[in-house]
């Protein structure tokens, strides 16, 4: 290698926060649909339905805040059928990671996921989940920093 | 040259109905079309306004279009803004070129974006745009084709199964679906550019 | 003060002499070495002009040919897609094409606006996609090796 080269090559330890690809814990995931709104390029694929969550009615036997007037509506939870992200659209904006409340985005450092075939830059729940192994810890405060709140 | 001066120059060497203000940006001068030329002629000679940065137009909605124009004096070093309304319908305008010669790709791009002519432009063929390309991007009433052909992929409410737009599925005791009317849109996108 | 009229640009005023585009040479180590063309069209243009100067390890190839490989970083608009077509037509058989970043992806970030094509695979072949906005210059590398793997 010649002069002039940048510093910061995978050689040398990438930086901190660096944005290679996203990933997703699928078990932080509310289907809050935020992500899905909030991303400029609208390549954050959500597919979910809901369902009822076994033994909890408002206002029947298992809820004891209420009194038991007879049964009460059934409580439901959303389950995420298809969470995919498009990355040959994806910008790298990281608004979506930033956007979720739940902590279920993260940034990953790698970038050499490239592929023969568009299609299979859609990566789906699967890949996504694989890509969290590859996710750093998280980069320690600055010094002077007011310590975190929780 | 201080914003006061420059509201002075202008205030005597240009006619009453050519507006001024002057904020932390430089001075804006508000012109009637009929005294386009003058008042850019001023700026240069007069105001010492040597440097042409940039012409463009804003689409005001139904106030019509303003053509913009940024001009820069590099041995005063005041920055000098001209605007001028034209009407919806067939917005006019002299060309510029003939005061500031840079002006001419700025009015070709301002012409092929928006549609506003330019009186006596040397070459007023389009310049970014290519060749059959139809309407004037820049305008607000003109629809982003791939955002109305895309589907939204935030439409669906948490939860929601099925189409949006249609009732989805009752499959579970107490799921519900979305009223229609509570149904929002993408965000930056117009109504009536989705997918009929 | 006047209007005044600025010479045309090119070295010395003469139309057409200014810089054309770049063809560098990447020596893989055994076997094949690829010639790279690279249309350079936007940011991602400045990526690819970092890896090529770093060059780095390739993946041994297995064929013992030089291949063209036709890099294309950067937005491609509705008015620069004939050149690109014609770039793509110049560069010499054995060919490859590598898409590099979003936009020559899918038109990424500017999928949406009125004068973008979205991907430059809407009117050539790509064989590789590297995703990215822009990808690192090592992820061209990887791109290129992933090139040679289909050889």
């Amino acid at each position: 290698m010649g002069a002039g080269v940048t510093a910061g090559t995978p050689a040398d330890g990438l930086p901190a926060r660096s944005r290679g690809v996203i990933a997703l814990l699928e078990e932080n995931c509310t289907v809050c649909m935020l992500c899905a709104r909030e991303c400029p390029d609208w390549c954050i694929y959500i597919e979910s339905h809901q369902e009822p969550v076994p033994g909890a009615e408002y206002g029947g036997a298992g809820d004891p805040a209420r009194a038991p007037a007879g049964r009460g509506r059934q409580r439901v939870r959303n389950v995420l059928d298809r969470f995919a992200i498009d990355f040959s659209l994806c910008m790298y904006c990281g608004i979506c990671v930033e956007a979720c409340p739940y902590d279920a985005l993260f940034w990953s450092p790698e970038f050499s996921y490239a592929e023969t075939d568009i299609a299979a830059l859609t990566h789906e729940q699967g890949r996504l989940r694989e890509w969290m192994w590859t996710v750093p810890p998280p980069p320690a405060h600055d010094q002077g920093q007011r310590p975190p709140q929780d | 040259m201080a914003p006061e001066e420059i509201i002075a120059a202008a205030g005597s060497g240009l006619p009453p109905e050519v507006g001024c203000e002057a904020d932390h940006r430089g001075v804006m001068l508000r012109v009637p079309p009929g005294h386009w030329l003058a008042a850019l002629a001023f700026a240069r000679e007069r105001l010492d306004c040597d440097f042409f940065d940039w012409l463009t137009a804003v689409d005001e909605a139904d106030e019509g279009f303003s053509v913009v124009v940024h001009v820069y004096s590099l041995a005063g070093r005041h920055h000098v803004l001209l605007a001028t309304p034209l009407p919806r319908s067939s917005p006019r305008l002299p060309t510029a070129t003939g005061i500031y010669r840079g002006a001419a790709w700025h009015e070709r791009e301002t012409h092929e974006m928006f549609g506003i002519g330019f009186d006596g432009h040397p070459h007023l063929a389009p310049l970014l745009l290519p060749d059959g390309f139809e309407g004037h991007p820049l305008r607000k009433d003109f629809a982003l084709a791939a955002r109305a052909a895309k589907e939204w992929p935030g439409a669906k409410e948490p939860g929601e199964r099925g189409v949006p737009g249609e009732p989805g599925e009752r499959g579970a005791p107490g799921e519900r679906g979305v009223p229609r009317a509570r149904r929002r849109g993408p965000p930056h996108v117009p109504d009536g550019w989705g997918p009929a | 003060m006047a209007a005044v009229d600025l010479p045309p640009p090119g070295v010395a005023g003469r139309l057409g002499t200014g810089p054309g585009p770049g063809v560098i040479t990447v020596d893989t180590g055994s076997g094949c070495s690829l010639r790279v063309f690279d249309a350079g069209l936007a940011c991602c243009g400045v990526e690819v002009a970092a890896a090529l100067r770093r060059g780095g390890a390739l993946a041994t190839a297995t064929s013992g040919q030089q291949l063209n490989v036709f890099i294309v970083a950067g937005t491609v608009t509705d008015k620069l897609a004939p050149y690109v077509l014609e770039a793509f037509r110049d560069t010499p058989l054995p060919r490859r094409v590598l898409s590099f970043g979003a936009c020559a992806n899918s038109g990424g970030p500017y999928w949406d606006s009125y004068c973008v094509t979205k991907g430059v695979d809407q009117f050539i072949p790509v064989d590789v996609y590297v995703p990215g906005c822009p990808p690192r210059p090592e992820a061209l590398l990887a791109g290129l090796t992933l090139v040679l793997r289909g050889e």
